[in-house]
């Protein structure tokens, strides 16, 4: 169909003028989603620094993000947890949020790192149809949360290469694994912007002589590494003592030994690039699945979805799925016992000393996180 | 019946009825379908998904676009012509062998960018003169185009949609190189001699002489070559020397060999040819968004989902059913949709049946075919363009090729275990 | 690299516009119009 028209410039200009207003409010909700989420430091924080402090060349770019530090009274070990590596696994945020605002260490010192990739919170990944944020309900209130993109946001990095090469192995991925957090360990400060985070994270456990990183991870439902922890071969035997305890408290996780030929990512460099024990945990997470139906911010709480019942039904699935969902209360448990339970079995194996209290466990956690999330401010 | 198929109906019937009866573009129909699957599943007109499904093809946009003012560049300066006059000049004695290199040459900027397009506009653009001026009728050089570049972009080294399966189960892209030249190299050559040997068997260069530019080469001399000499040369070091050369990315390489082309030829007008080429971009930039916004809103309303979990429903034999059919299909609306969509779960699915590696490359390149699907079929329309044909004439002669590629893929998918030494 | 990738955007623009506003076929302004859309909201880095 031809429409004609003989004053080409002004249909030119009105469709021009539609255009503005539609790049006016596609801008302000896309620039909406800059706002960072209010975290309550509990009563276990000392400071609050930023990653920049670490690796000054991410000072006031997208990558600085809040380093939250709990330090003991008495000298100990320490540990670092990184929520939010990819933003669109949101139990990781959450379950980093929780202990900020929970823990309280006696001995040695925690480091929470809610938004690892800080820059892949602002936005969301195109033709994932995803929520950009999720609500959890605490007693004295809702509390919302930013749902990101698996990748550093474009905006602060782009273009792509067709091929992304990891710069210490040579491995060759696709162009977008470019913006991976994930996949730029150990990083490095003439690389790009998301290996320079990387370096920042690296940086952190070099200077702080971090014992133990936990990397929190999703993974969706029909992926075979999941409801893992996965550890490289320094930290296997604190990994299996942890999942033992793990299993004490009623969760069953099982244990994966890093890939020696997968590179970039935090269980293999970390362990590798320094001396601390790298260890990752995935939960199962629908709302990041290809098998999902209707995406919605219900879909990331509740866990809830009626194709992955029928995969399950139809064998497709690695995690036991039913009507009942993998709920982020529980998904966010599983994560909090994890980090516990490693930091107790580093201290039973005699490998250092880290004492944390006030972290709730698992069964008070896995129906309602709710109540322990703080109130959120007026 | 479920919502979800209600609303995947509703949004094909949509685009049919704005593309077919009311003639409207593909893009305007597709929008319009998104729009109408957003309102059946309450969704409203959600302005934010429209537009952010459409950013996904940001970087083809700019591929597409500097592509096209690079072509226009060549042809404008000189360049294609005279090329074209020596090649056929030294090659018109053995014409097996000169299309078979001919098919090389179209898929040469694939393998090295992965991507059909480039590959298309730029060496199909070289290449394309060349066919017609041999006898070989346009639809069915348009056909050896569509097919040499998507062989192209799924050959080794680099094959985007192998990537995106492989990264989907955390498989490093290593190992593909063998299992994709064993796909990609015997339907090349089964393609260009099945489609083009009938019809240059006995060449008459006297014939062909006359439609050849035989002086412009002469009156530039090498020079005339430069540009694309200078975009394969970049391209070729981008890859093989990333450490040392930071990677320019293919829009600029064109930008670059575009402005090259400027100073090296014929004298014309740039801006003018600008223009040009970006006006017949434009309508293929607007397919693009619309199908951006198409796969947004069936991603967001679950129909995605539904499609996907309908191919895991029966057994393995409706599994390879469905990776014949339904996963070259959903090329209609991306390739690369496809692999990340289809290709990661079919993976998962086949991962005991044998080699994982070949698995994977065979269902990337099967993936790689659906870029021959219309409506989107962006190999196949800029193929068409360059012939001056319709893709629906194009398309018919791409059929037999299509299907033996996919039962080829078929073949390697169901051997993949004995098929372990390619990797 | 991101700012000579803002220039190409840029330069691609000028050139969609300006064909706009000389096309007389109005469903190709509109898909003109629909492009313009991604490539401001990327040139201006919002998304």
């Amino acid at each position: 169909m031809k429409i004609e028209t003989k004053k080409s410039w002004l249909t030119a200009i009105v469709l021009l003028c539609l255009s503005a207003l539609t790049i006016g409010y596609l801008a302000t909700v896309f620039l909406a989603q800059r706002q960072e989420e209010p975290i309550y430091p509990g009563p276990g924080v000392t400071e609050i620094k930023m990653l920049s402090d670490w690796y000054p060349g991410l000072k006031d770019t997208a990558g600085d993000t809040e380093v939250y530090v709990l330090k003991g009274a008495k000298e100990g070990d320490s540990m670092l947890v990184l929520g939010g590596t990819h933003a669109n696994e949101p139990s990781g945020l959450v379950a980093a949020v929780l202990l900020i605002e929970n823990a309280v260490v006696e001995e040695g010192t925690l480091y929470v790192i809610p938004r690892a990739n800080n820059s892949a919170m602002t936005c969301t990944d195109p033709q994932e149809g995803a929520p950009t944020r999720f609500t959890i309900s605490t007693p004295n209130g809702d509390r919302w949360f930013r749902f990101g993109s698996r990748a550093t946001n474009p905006v602060h990095q782009w273009p792509d290469p067709e091929i992304y090469v990891h710069a210490t192995s040579g491995q060759r991925l696709s162009g977008s694994e470019t913006r991976n957090l994930n996949r730029a360990y150990p990083g490095r400060t003439d690389g790009n912007f998301t290996e320079k985070i990387a370096y920042g994270v690296a940086e952190l456990i070099r200077q702080e002589d971090v014992a133990i990183e936990m990397d929190l991870h999703e993974a969706s439902p029909e992926y075979p590494t999941i409801n893992a922890m996965v550890a490289h071969e320094d930290a296997m035997l604190l990994a299996n003592s942890a999942i033992i305890n793990m299993a004490l408290e009623g969760v069953s996780i099982g244990i994966e030994p890093s890939p020696t030929n997968l590179h970039g990512l935090t269980h293999r460099e970390l362990g590798d690039f320094t001396d601390t024990y790298a260890l990752l945990m995935e939960t199962s997470n629908p709302s990041q699945g290809r098998l999902r139906g209707r995406t919605d911010s219900e879909m990331v709480v509740t866990g809830k979805d009626k194709f992955y019942v029928k995969a399950a039904e139809y064998g497709r699935l690695y995690v036991p799925y039913d009507e009942a969902g993998h709920p982020i209360s529980m998904r966010v448990a599983r994560h909090i016992c994890g980090v516990t339970q490693v930091a107790a079995a580093f201290n039973e194996l005699g490998l250092g000393n880290l004492v944390m209290t006030n972290i709730p466990s698992y069964a008070e956690m896995e129906g309602d996180i709710g109540p322990y999330l703080a109130p959120p401010a007026a | 019946m479920e919502i979800e198929l209600i609303v995947f109906l509703v949004m094909l019937g949509v685009f049919l009825l704005g593309n077919f009866l009311f003639k409207l573009p593909v893009s305007l129909s597709m929008a319009a379908g998104a729009v109408a699957g957003a309102l059946v599943a309450g969704e409203g007109i959600p302005l934010r998904h429209l537009f952010e499904g459409t950013f996904v093809y940001m970087d083809t946009i700019l591929i597409i676009s500097t592509a096209m003012v690079f072509m226009t560049v060549i042809q404008e300066s000189g360049a294609l012509e005279a090329l074209n006059a020596v090649i056929v000049s030294k090659f018109y004695k053995v014409p097996a062998v000169l299309l078979v290199l001919l098919m090389f040459i179209i898929m040469f900027p694939g393998m090295i960018t992965g991507s059909s397009t480039a590959a298309v506009l730029s060496a199909g653009a070289i290449v394309a003169p060349i066919l017609l001026q041999m006898g070989i009728p346009a639809p069915q050089t348009g056909a050896i185009l569509a097919i040499g570049a998507i062989m192209g972009m799924a050959a080794p080294p680099v094959n985007i949609p192998a990537m995106l399966i492989g990264g989907g189960v955390d498989m490093p892209y290593i190992g593909f190189e063998g299992p994709l030249a064993f796909l990609t190299i015997p339907g090349a050559i089964f393609t260009v001699l099945f489609i083009g040997l009938r019809y240059c068997k006995n060449l008459d260069y006297e014939k062909i002489k006359g439609g050849l530019d035989l002086e412009i080469g002469k009156k530039y001399g090498i020079k005339l070559y430069i540009p694309i000499v200078v975009i394969v040369v970049l391209m070729v070091a981008c890859r093989m020397l990333p450490n040392l050369i930071p990677n320019l990315g293919m829009p600029l390489i064109f930008m670059i060999g575009s402005a090259v082309g400027l100073f090296t030829g014929k004298r014309f007008n740039a801006v003018k040819a600008i223009r040009e080429a970006m006006k017949t971009t434009v309508p293929v930039l607007g397919k693009l968004m619309g199908v951006g916004m198409f796969i947004q809103i069936m991603t967001l309303t679950g129909v995605r989902g539904y499609i996907v979990i309908n191919c895991f429903g029966f057994g393995l034999v409706v599994l390879y059913a469905a990776i014949c059919i339904v996963m070259p299909a959903f090329g209609a609306v991306s390739s690369y949709g496809a692999a990340s969509v289809l290709g990661v779960p079919f993976l998962l699915a086949l991962l005991d049946t044998g080699d994982q590696v070949v698995i994977a490359a065979a269902l990337s390149f099967i993936c790689s075919l659906g870029d021959l699907m219309p409506p989107t079929a962006l190999a196949g329309n800029y193929a068409a363009q360059i012939v001056g044909e319709k893709y629906s004439k194009v398309l018919r002669y791409c059929v037999i090729p299509f299907i033996v590629c996919v039962l080829f893929g078929l073949f390697t998918l169901l051997k993949s275990r004995s098929l372990g030494f390619l990797t | 690299m991101l700012y000579i990738y803002l220039a190409i955007v840029l330069f691609l623009l000028v050139f969609i516009v300006w064909n706009m506003i000389q096309e007389k076929n109005v469903l190709l302004q509109i898909d003109a119009a629909l492009v313009v859309v991604p490539l401001v909201l990327r040139l201006l880095l919002i998304k």
